[in-house]
Formats: structure tokens, C-alpha cells, sequence
């Protein structure tokens, strides 16, 4: 498969007459945008508000995060979610860079939304400090979840997908700035010096562990959950194939935005044809019961197998409970003699002290750690707030709480705050981003 | 100008050889042997006190030896204990870990060692004290002394701890997150390590795999004596979750009585539901029983398989919640199931 992506990089965004691009500025015509917002009924209230690196803003409840892009060849920007099934991977399509749409929360958080901040030291927490936001701050009548810790924010993050195609629909006749070209042929047709090379999958386990529709990773628009591993091209994740869910506590949560930029991805194409042939990806999932876990390490195995994978490198969306999945999967790996790699993050607790995964298994050698979910963070307040800052404490976000004996509650009447790093915006970036590990003290 | 105490054993404290093995704890003003080199090296500190104490005493008479050193201490002003170094001497090891991690309780000042990793202290201490990796015998004393001095300088300074490795002392078993200083990220360090696999070269694994603790099974009971109790880490509360247990990275547990209860109804009766947000709760709530199993248990009291259902029931959230604090929960809750006689635990998870 071929997928061109054309680029245009976004430095400035901000509102007028016409969305346009032009010298690095998006210009967003807000009546226009907000009215692909209002498609669904079930929006109920909608503003954009726009946040760039080094202001003094915090964001939260953060739903989703997208880059906005639009397929020249045809078809949805998403398949399954902002349109049709159609399959993608292949062909043109263009991408604003350095920027996002963030679905945020007018006033209602849920147990997977996060928290951003566009400056200070709250801001090396995620990469999302570092990109010119457009924060799509909705309501909406789902009243059945309201009160609910665990909410789906369907008409929410399906709102901001489709912001984000409007928004890469701008450049869909303009000329890129730069292009990034994406291409790897079927696997026995490759030459004979690529064949030579140790051969690498990439297993992925993106979180599918709500048995109830609505909260998984969408995969072409199917739940995760309902699937068992598959192979896929990697050119397929890169172009929207797969969007982020509603459920995974924040930190450990993999994004559309993150998909679509899959770091892990990029870094296996660069080393295609120099120090590895790059079979392709091994999409696996996250699961409840044993039996389903095992299923699936089965699939991986399998598959990889008979891909005739050398080595792999596996990374989980979560922890704790999938922690088994991982550790199966990676087991079942090296048995067959694949030689494995692991990324994931950890959860040591507040004071280092806890066994990092829930499940362990000396066939886990080789693992590289992006974080430990627990970690304590405590911050100054903000001059802005977009959203709502009550929803860290309120609504049950994985990393804040109403009250703590000692530390009282998450949010300050000065409106600092105290939270765990679980609640910070896809913060352990663990498909591939994460510029943090985890060592003894 | 800060102060610091170092400890010394009856060879370095120039008391004298084995012979003299058996010398009760004293305290002097100001350095001896190998104190004079450590005050050299300390940048805006010095050592006031040296405390001397015979090996073979501080093993024998390790109560008494700790109790009369820290009476030494007490009303003294000072920031800093240092203890050796040790080298490979087992029980001058075991000495300086005894006392370091005792006046490090009482006193909450850093507390530094040095020895060599053969030594038995320091699997013992490595855990409660800082013990920097040192060498095998006194012929290093320059070396372990200096780094000694070099840690507890940036100790006294306030300066960030970069870690057990760079710093060279024992990992504590602390696990905490940095910022890598050249921030390479993941997949980069995952395809290089990836490389060297395939290669059959040396990695380094950022997560070792701790060696696991396993529990032993414990011996078989009679079922139609026992008082059993039921735990729960799915969440399941009173409908007002009156402890207010958090929905993930629970650190609080309730107990709640059951007594009486055939079974627990739900919220919609105002009695029981989850707050556990890890899992779908629509069945959990729908019937609490699927959860917290008190309908089938009761059947089996009612049939004799059991002696009886413990009044009180235990629960706390499993969602995200560290392993140190469940065990702490855990060690919190065994008291009172111990006090009020149980036999056995069913414990449920989600």
C-alpha cells in the first residue's frame, strides 16, 4: 500500500469570514464549523475555543483528541465513524500538523477524560501541551449518563471527528507544504536484500475491555471488544482507520490524534530496509475473562508465526487488569521464538513501592517503561480554564478525587491543583511518544 | 555551616582489632580516622560528633547498643548521619544498617552508607538506608569515602536525586518516573533495544521483573465449623458509600454489617450497590449478590456445608489501586478478622 499525506503546518489559528489556510495561519469560520458540530441533535450547546502553546490555560474534561485531515482519494477521513466503510491506507490525503481538535467537556467529565495545560510545568506532561488546540467545548441531552463515572461522550467525540475532516477539508486544494510518502509492499514481494533482514511486527492492543458497546476503540467503526487479532497494514492505523474510545483511564488512553501519528509506526518505516523488513501490524485487543485473553495471545501468536515475525514489539492501551493480556501475549511470543520487545507504563503507586505490572512473567526481558501512572502532580493555578476545573474532583477522572484525608481535595479554592498522573491527556504516549521511563530510587 | 555524625566501628574509631571487638558505644567531639577524611571532603558541612561502637557488641547487644547511641544523639544538632564504609566486613555491614536505619527513624535526618555488594548488610538494609556500592576492603577507603562525601554533600544541598544508578547506591526498591534529560522517546528505545535482542547483544530491560512474592497455600479447614467472610475489591457499599471509598486508586476500605441479610438488595431498595469504576456496573448493581456472593453463601450455611456467614463484610476498589496499598489494606482488615475469630476469606474481585 501507498498513502501520500500531504502536510501543511499550522502556527497560528484563528477565527474569520473564511476557513482558510494561508503562511502557516488556519482560519476558522466559527458559525460554519460549529454547524458540522450541530449536526447531531444531540449536541446541545457548542463553542470553539482555541488554546496555543505557552498560554496560560488549563483544559479539562479532555474527551479526544484528532488531527484534522481530509482524504483527497475519496471516502471518509474516518470509515465507520464520520462515514461509510470504506477501506483506507492507500492514496492521497491531506493533514493539518502541529495542531488538534480536542473534544472537551463543557461542564461534565467522565472516568477516561484529561487535563492540559498550555504552559508552565503542567505542560511537559503531554504532548498535547505542544500543539495549537482547537477545543470543541460542548453539552449535550445524553441524559442516561449523566451522572454516570463511565460516560461514552458519543455525540461529543463524533462531533469532533467531524470538525476535524471540515477543518482538512481547507487544504484540499492547495498545494502541501512538505508530504510524507508511506509505502510497504505485500510481504513476499519484497527484494531479496529487504527479505535478508530480521523480520519485525508490530502487535497492538488497543482497550476494548467494556463488554457494553460504545466505550472500545473503534476499528473501521467496529468495537475492538468483538474482534478477535488481525492482521493490518500499518498505512491503515496512519490514516484513520482506528479512533480512540471512551473508557481507559487518561494517561494510558491512546487518542485518534495518536493513532494517526502512531510514533512506533514511523519509527519501524525509518528502519525498514536498513535494519529490519517491517512486516506490519498485529491489532489485537484488550479483554475481560481469561479465556478471551488467552484467545487472543493465541491470534497473536499465530499470526506472527506464520507472518514468520522474527521479533515484535507489543504495546498495551492500559494497565492492571490488561496487564495480563500484555504479559500473554509477550509469553506466548517468545515461545515461539519470537524475540519481543514491550512498551507500557506503570503503577508503582505514589511512593514507588508497588509491583509495577499485575501480571509478571520472566519471558518479559526486554521492556521499555513510558511512565508511572500514579505519580503525584501537583500544579499552580491557570488564568484560564476551558471547561470545567470542577470535573477533575467531581466526576470521577481516573487521576483526582473529591476528598483525601491527607491531600485533600484534587481542585484548590485558588484553583491550583492535586492530581495523580492518570488523569493527564494520553500522558504515557505508549505508542511510542513517551520521553519518560521509570528507574529505582 | 551544616553538621554532620559519622559512625565507625572499634578498628577505624582507633579503639583497636578484633580484640577490642566487644567496646561499648562511645561519642567524642569532632573527627577520628577516618572522620578527618570525610570532613575534608564535605563542602559547606562538618562532622561535629564521631560515634564508636565494637562489632562484635553492636551484634550482640544490638537493643542496648542502638537505645545508648541514641540517647548520644538526642539534643544534638545535626543534618546528616554518615556509617562506615563497611567494605565487605559482614558484621561491621550489619552495624552501620542497624544504626543508620534506627536514627533515621528517630531523628528523620539522611542517613548515608557505604559497602561492598557481597556484604550481607546489604540486602538487609538496602531497603530503609542509602548504601553506596563500595569495594571490598579498606584499600578503598579513599574511593568510598569520597563518594560518601560526594552523595551527602548533594543531599545537604537539597539537590534532585537522579536515581540509584547515577547516584551508585542499592536500589530501594522505589520506582518513579523522570523525564529522560535527552528525551528519547519510546519506540526509539524500544526499536534499539529490539536490535540488540535480535543480535544476541547486552540490553538493559527498563522494567526488571521483580522476583515475585508467592504465597504458600495455607492448610485445609473444616467447612461446616467455619466462620467465614466475605471481601470484596469490586466496590460493593451501602447505597451512601458512607467511607467514602474512591472509585479508583482506592486507599480506604469499609466494613459493613450483614447480619440478618438474606441477601443484599440494591440501590433501588436503598441498600447496596458498586462504585467501582473499572468495570460495567449495570449487573453489579442491578443485583449486588453477582458481586458480593451473600445469596449462595447463605444457602450453604442454611445447608451446614458452612458453620457460619461472618456478620461483617470487607470491600474496597481494585481499579488502578497500587499494590502497596491493598496490602496495607489487606494487613488493616486481617486484625479484625483476626479479632473476631474467622476462619477463612472468600474473596471476590469483578
Amino acid at each position: 500500500m501507498r498513502l501520500e499525506i500531504g502536510n501543511f503546518q499550522v502556527h497560528n489559528v484563528e477565527f474569520g469570514k473564511t476557513s482558510s489556510y494561508k503562511d502557516g495561519t488556519l482560519t476558522i469560520n466559527k458559525e460554519e464549523a460549529l454547524a458540522v458540530v450541530m449536526e447531531d441533535e444531540h449536541i446541545t450547546d457548542a463553542d470553539i475555543v482555541l488554546a496555543k502553546p505557552g498560554d496560560d490555560v488549563r483544559i479539562v474534561p479532555v474527551k479526544e483528541a484528532i488531527e484534522p485531515r481530509f482524504r483527497l482519494s475519496g471516502g471518509p477521513a474516518f470509515p465507520g465513524v464520520t462515514g461509510r466503510i470504506e477501506r483506507v491506507g492507500s492514496g492521497k490525503a491531506v493533514a493539518l500538523k502541529n495542531c488538534s481538535v480536542l473534544a472537551v467537556g463543557k461542564h461534565w467529565g467522565s472516568f477516561g477524560d484529561g487535563l492540559i495545560d498550555m504552559s508552565g510545568e503542567g505542560a511537559k506532561y503531554s504532548i498535547f501541551s505542544k500543539l495549537n488546540n482547537i477545543c470543541l467545548v460542548a453539552d449535550t441531552d445524553e441524559e442516561f449518563e449523566r451522572n454516570e463515572v463511565q460516560k461514552k461522550n458519543h455525540a461529543l467525540r463524533w462531533a469532533a471527528h467531524r470538525l476535524a475532516e471540515y477543518l482538512g477539508s481547507v487544504v484540499k486544494d492547495m498545494v502541501p507544504d512538505s508530504s510524507e510518502l508511506f509505502e510497504l509492499g505485500p510481504i513476499t514481494k519484497r527484494d531479496e536484500k529487504v527479505q535478508g533482514l530480521p523480520s519485525v511486527v508490530f502487535v497492538m492492543q488497543p482497550q476494548s475491555q467494556i463488554e457494553e458497546p460504545g466505550f472500545n476503540d473503534l476499528v473501521y467503526g467496529w468495537d475492538a471488544n468483538r474482534m478477535v487479532p488481525t492482521y493490518m497494514h500499518p498505512n491503515e492505523i496512519l490514516d484513520g482507520a482506528i479512533i480512540g474510545g471512551s473508557y481507559m483511564c487518561c494517561s494510558s488512553k491512546w487518542s485518534t490524534y495518536d493513532f494517526q501519528n502512531c510514533p512506533t509506526i514511523k519509527s519501524l518505516y525509518n528502519a525498514h530496509g536498513k535494519t529490519i523488513n517491517f512486516l506490519g501490524v498485529i491489532m489485537s485487543n484488550l479483554n475481560v475473562s481469561l479465556e478471551q485473553k488467552e484467545r487472543a495471545a493465541m491470534f497473536v501468536q499465530q499470526i506472527a508465526s506464520n507472518l514468520g515475525a522474527d521479533a515484535a514489539i507489543i504495546t498495551e492501551e492500559g494497565y492492571g487488569n490488561s496487564d495480563a493480556d500484555f504479559i500473554e501475549c509477550i509469553r506466548l511470543l517468545e515461545e515461539a521464538g519470537i524475540k519481543t520487545v514491550g512498551m507500557t507504563n506503570e503503577c508503582t503507586g505514589r511512593d514507588g513501592l508497588s509491583q509495577p505490572l499485575a501480571a509478571l512473567d520472566i519471558s518479559a526481558d526486554a521492556l521499555v517503561s513510558c511512565g508511572n501512572v500514579s505519580t503525584l502532580i501537583e500544579l499552580p493555578p491557570m488564568g484560564t480554564v476551558i471547561g470545567e476545573l470542577e470535573s477533575l474532583m467531581r466526576d470521577g477522572l481516573s487521576g483526582g478525587w473529591a476528598d483525601d484525608e491527607k491531600l485533600g481535595p484534587s481542585v484548590k479554592e485558588d484553583g491550583s491543583i492535586i492530581m495523580e498522573n492518570n488523569a493527564m491527556f494520553c500522558g504515557d504516549s505508549t505508542l511510542g511518544q513517551s520521553p519518560k521511563t521509570v528507574i529505582e530510587f | 555551616m551544616k553538621k554532620g555524625i559519622l559512625y565507625l566501628n572499634q578498628f577505624f574509631g582507633q579503639i583497636g582489632g578484633e580484640d577490642k571487638a566487644d567496646y561499648e558505644p562511645s561519642i567524642r567531639d569532632g573527627q577520628v580516622g577516618a572522620g578527618l577524611l570525610l570532613n575534608s571532603l564535605l563542602e559547606d558541612a562538618e562532622i561535629t560528633h564521631t560515634v564508636i561502637c565494637g562489632d562484635n557488641f553492636m551484634g550482640s547487644n544490638e537493643k542496648e547498643a542502638v537505645e545508648t547511641i541514641l540517647e548520644f544523639l538526642e539534643g544534638k544538632e545535626f543534618d546528616i548521619f554518615f556509617a562506615g564504609p563497611a567494605f565487605q566486613a559482614g558484621r561491621y555491614g550489619n552495624a552501620c544498617g542497624v544504626i543508620c536505619k534506627a536514627v533515621k527513624e528517630k531523628f528523620g535526618v539522611p542517613v548515608v552508607t557505604s559497602m561492598h555488594q557481597e556484604n550481607p548488610g546489604v540486602d538487609m538494609f538496602k531497603k530503609d538506608v542509602y548504601i553506596l556500592r563500595g569495594g571490598p576492603s579498606a584499600a578503598n577507603m579513599k574511593k568510598d569515602m569520597s563518594k560518601m562525601a560526594e552523595f551527602g554533600n548533594k543531599l545537604l544541598k537539597g539537590e534532585r536525586i537522579k536515581g540509584a544508578e547515577v547516584e551508585g547506591y542499592y536500589p530501594r526498591g522505589i520506582r518513579l518516573e523522570i523525564f529522560l534529560e535527552d528525551e528519547t522517546p519510546a519506540c526509539e528505545r524500544a526499536i534499539s533495544m529490539l536490535l540488540k535482542k535480535i543480535n544476541n547483544e547486552p540490553f538493559v530491560s527498563e522494567l526488571p521483573i521483580p522476583e515475585l512474592e508467592t504465597v504458600p497455600i495455607a492448610p485445609a479447614i473444616k467447612l461446616a465449623d467455619a466462620k467465614i467472610a466475605l471481601i470484596t475489591s469490586g466496590g460493593i457499599v451501602p447505597v451512601d458509600n458512607p467511607d467514602k471509598i474512591q472509585s479508583a486508586s482506592a486507599t480506604r476500605w469499609g466494613r459493613y454489617s450483614i447480619a440478618g441479610m438474606k441477601r443484599l438488595e440494591n440501590a433501588a431498595d436503598g441498600a447496596f450497590k458498586t462504585i467501582h469504576a473499572g468495570y460495567d456496573p449495570s449487573a453489579a448493581n442491578a443485583d449486588p449478590n453477582i458481586c458480593l456472593p451473600l445469596d449462595a453463601l447463605r444457602v450453604y450455611e442454611e445447608e451446614g456445608k458452612i458453620g457460619s456467614i461472618h456478620d461483617y463484610y470487607y470491600a474496597t476498589v481494585g481499579t488502578g489501586t497500587a499494590e502497596g496499598e491493598a496490602a496495607r489494606m489487606a494487613l488493616e482488615i486481617i486484625e479484625h478478622l483476626k479479632a473476631d475469630g474467622v476462619d477463612a476469606v472468600i474473596l471476590t474481585s469483578t
